[in-house]
């Protein structure tokens, strides 16, 4: 557990500072949030149409290798910038989106959606040769790209619900 | 007729501000702001669903643009995702009636929504143009030298969608200044 010290010392930088517009520029936050919405649009975006390939149900004309190398470096760019924007979010009022439910429950939805992928590459996808073409792909493939999505899906909905719970 | 100017904004305002009340007042709307998990479970499938048309939008641009390492061809990208843009789209189009009939106040009386309204307008006109000219001529626009106009179209329907999502976070941000 970070200590509640930490989170309030986090809060009396300047950058937090700054970010709740208390040096002057007001419009900070809303610019960076919406940086947040455009990144998370393309993590989400990109994640269910590689998703939606794996369950069967779109792109599959497309090899399943083929496209996540096509797709991939668009969720990774745009998770990045998912971070530092989200980090920029959380600082202005970290002790409060630390111990408030629906941010602890998006971290926890993003934690599992690691945890899936993970799963999915360590195991059905190391064999994806035997089925890159196929229109659909083995049972394993479509679980994990089935949770992947309802995964995301909390992560977008817990987010949202954070602006109005705190 | 009188020309359009920034001194005839507060008169728009004042008259979609009336439509607002009208519409706050029906029992539709009524019903809506009192059942608290509406809006927020509307604005969750609204962004999820405009992070697919977004997605699609900024893959298609960047291969337009010869920016993106795509092995697929413009034709076969329009086909495969402009059908998903079409869903998606309808989707945002039913929870953006939704959030509007629940909250009109706060999306008549900022310009933002209307600008917004307006950038739409002029995306879907564009990219329904698009996906048609593709479609019609497929084997011109899959080769290096696409119309000059693709370019254009790419740069624009970007800059289009970034708008739109700003001005959609800033609604939320100005409506109160219009009071």
């Amino acid at each position: 557990m970070i200590p509640a010290d930490f989170l309030l010392a986090v809060e009396h930088t300047p950058l937090a500072m700054a970010m709740r517009g208390e040096l002057g520029g007001e419009w900070l936050f809303p610019i960076v949030e919406t940086l947040h919405v455009i990144s998370l649009a393309m993590v989400f975006g990109s994640i269910v149409m590689m998703d939606l390939r794996l369950v069967g149900v779109a792109s599959r004309n497309s090899a399943v290798s083929k496209l996540s190398h096509e797709v991939l470096p668009y969720t990774w760019g745009a998770f990045l910038c998912a971070i530092v924007t989200g980090t920029l979010l959380f600082i202005s009022k970290a002790h409060v989106y630390f111990f408030n439910l629906q941010f602890q429950l998006k971290f926890l939805c993003m934690f599992l959606a690691g945890v899936n992928m993970l799963v999915f590459h360590l195991g059905t996808y190391r064999h994806v040769r035997e089925w890159d073409e196929r229109h659909r792909p083995p049972s394993a493939a479509r679980l994990a790209g089935a949770l992947s999505i309802t995964l995301w899906v909390g992560v977008i909905f817990f987010g949202r619900w954070i602006g109005f719970t705190t | 007729m009188r020309k359009f100017s920034v001194d005839m904004m507060p008169a728009m305002l004042h008259v979609t501000h009336r439509w607002a009340n009208w519409l706050a007042n029906t029992g539709l709307s009524g019903w809506l702001q009192n059942e608290a998990w509406v809006v927020p479970t509307s604005q969750s499938i609204h962004i999820a669903s405009v992070s697919v048309v977004f997605c699609c939008a900024v893959m298609i641009s960047l291969r337009l643009l010869g920016l993106s390492a795509s092995g697929r061809s413009v034709s076969q990208l329009v086909d495969t995702l402009v059908p998903w843009m079409y869903r998606a789209l309808a989707v945002l189009l039913l929870t953006g009636v939704v959030q509007t009939i629940a909250e009109p106040v706060r999306q008549f009386v900022t310009p933002v929504f209307w600008w917004k309204m307006l950038m739409i307008l002029c995306v879907l006109a564009l990219t329904v143009w698009f996906a048609r000219a593709v479609r019609r001529n497929a084997a011109q626009w899959d080769t290096a030298a696409r119309p000059v106009g693709a370019k254009w179209f790419a740069l624009t329907s970007l800059c289009l969608w970034v708008g739109i999502i700003f001005c959609g976070r800033f609604i939320g941000y100005t409506w109160e200044l219009y009071l």
